[in-house]
């Protein structure tokens, strides 16, 4: 996915775009920024700082700088939740877990080696399944006895997935077992930073509130989960540029920054 | 003078051999499906009419792999490395290790001079290194399992997989093929995966002087000419790879061999 937020100085958000990612997008990231800038009513030479982060962030040439998704995140989340110590981003194609001081990143473990245990376990079952990804969370609280899903590999899982319907098993036990296993696979890595509270639970698969039930039962604590969780880390970039700028405001140096100006990536020159 | 039947249900396909003196007299595949017990039915009538014998003219059957519990005929179940080790000795005596690739995982297994199991490796918790990864490309390439291996050879400029993952490897595949890559390119790039992964299974139990490769795997040339070149030896490939443990199955139901395991 893709997501653009625009910010004042007080960190009132002025326009937000979340869109898929997609091979188009990847190259036009100029007309989603088109896009925010029409919601937020200004024009691009308003915009004091561009930040971008994320997976594809060397695909938007009009950035000031950029800045990888860790430390955005880390910033994100500890502006929603300033006593996070623990910050879990699961996203459609990776899981990180991030360990958070004062705001700031001190440590992280990753996964985008395997499918397990990414938004893309539940993509994959959700297509199986013939169901709509929004309605696994909700689905899945209905169940009364999950199904144990002993595969680790998606691929395999997959197949356990359709054992489990044709021996009769309910769809909410088998949706309760899928999200106990994508949680128990994250939290194992998790644990690795030894988990302190408060924990917040990040990225489009933090919108599955089966999801972070299960997060709670395999961690064992609360889990915290912002409003707007695909957003904490374009809110975070969105943040860190502000503060860029006001410290060279405040040291008197100039504000780097590129021409104004909305063009496709190009990548061979 | 005797008939003895070996019976291997595997993930995806099913194989049977009948043997009399140590001689193969008879062999089929169908495919598992999903209900393994009619596999297992399909095999043996078709066996039987091929050598024009009824069941009670079989002196004993062995059951093996995957679904080797769905043989009510067998007298015996037995694990598929052990009977893919003895059928592969009895090909190849000199094999002291046998890669089997098959539909669901791959495993490495050392075998002695009497092709007795010493030591093994198993891939069960993924599917990167099996057929099955094969198999979701080849899937995505619109291509028949039995083209891979011919095709893959034509490759000048293989694609590299970032990871070992099937269900990365499709969507990998899929942004390659919308880059331009050609599908040659591909499944040679799928088959360094799998190599890759095959290569790390073989380290694991250690170095060997004869490799010999049974299961799916050993069907498709392009795998096999990878992992050839990962290892740096040649393979001892059988006539037909797919049926290495229904043959040791029915060896060992021939019961001349003195199991002690």
């Amino acid at each position: 996915m893709t997501k653009v937020v625009v910010m004042d100085k007080d960190e009132s958000i002025l326009a937000c775009i979340v869109g898929p990612t997609g091979p188009e997008q990847r190259r036009l990231a100029n007309k989603v920024m088109e896009e925010a800038l029409q919601q937020a009513g200004l024009s691009f030479d308003e915009i004091d700082y561009v930040i971008a982060t994320g997976y594809g962030r060397i695909n938007v040439p009009f950035a000031d700088r950029q800045i990888t998704e860790l430390t955005c995140h880390a910033r994100g989340v500890a502006s929603f939740f300033p006593t996070v110590r623990t910050a879990i981003d699961i996203g459609g194609q990776d899981a990180k877990g991030l360990k958070i001081n004062d705001g700031k990143l001190v440590d992280f473990v990753m996964n985008d080696k395997c499918a397990a245990g990414t938004g893309r376990f539940l993509e994959v079952m959700a297509d199986t399944l013939g169901l709509k990804l929004e309605n696994f969370g909700s689905t899945s609280l209905k169940s009364t006895s999950k199904v144990k899903i002993s595969s680790t590999c998606t691929i395999f899982a997959q197949q356990e997935v359709i054992s489990r319907l044709s021996e009769g098993a309910s769809l909410e036990d088998i949706l309760a077992g899928l999200h106990d296993a994508i949680a128990g696979r994250v939290a194992r890595m998790v644990q690795r930073l030894k988990v302190e509270p408060d924990v917040v639970l990040t990225g489009g698969v933090a919108k599955n509130i089966g999801v972070v039930k299960a997060m709670k039962e395999n961690l064992g604590c609360e889990v915290l989960v912002p409003k707007d969780p695909l957003l904490s880390g374009a809110i975070g970039a969105a943040i860190l540029g502000k503060e860029l700028t006001l410290k060279a405001l405040a040291k008197g140096e100039p504000v780097l920054k590129k021409e104004r100006r909305l063009e496709e990536v190009t990548f061979f020159k | 003078m005797a008939w003895y039947m070996g019976i291997d249900i595997g993930s995806v396909t099913s194989k049977g051999v009948i043997i009399k003196d140590g001689e193969l007299l008879a062999y089929h595949l169908v495919p598992s499906g999903s209900n393994y017990r009619a596999a297992a039915e399909e095999v043996k009538q078709e066996l039987l009419a091929r050598v024009g014998l009824s069941l009670e003219d079989i002196a004993n059957t062995i059951a093996t792999g995957y679904g080797a519990g769905n043989v009510p005929f067998a007298s015996q179940q037995l694990a598929d490395i052990i009977c893919s080790a003895r059928g592969i000795n009895n090909i190849f005596p000199s094999a002291r290790a046998l890669i089997d690739v098959g539909g669901q995982y791959s495993q490495v297994i050392r075998i002695d001079e009497q092709g007795r199991v010493t030591n093994f490796v198993v891939s069960e918790k993924c599917a990167a290194g099996s057929g099955r990864f094969l198999q979701v490309i080849a899937n995505v390439l619109r291509i028949d399992l039995k083209d891979i291996g011919p095709l893959s050879l034509m490759s000048r400029n293989p694609v590299t997989f970032t990871t070992g993952c099937a269900v990365f490897g499709e969507s990998e595949a899929i942004t390659r093929v919308s880059e331009g890559f050609s599908k040659e390119d591909i499944l040679a790039g799928v088959h360094k995966s799998l190599a890759d992964k095959i290569s790390a299974l073989v380290s694991r139990v250690g170095p060997e002087e004869q490799y010999a490769i049974s299961g799916g795997g050993g069907v498709d040339i392009g795998l096999i000419k990878s992992i050839e070149e990962k290892l740096q030896v040649q393979l001892l490939v059988p006539p037909q790879p797919q049926i290495m443990a229904a043959l040791g199955a029915a060896l060992m139901a021939r019961g001349q061999e003195v199991l002690i395991y």
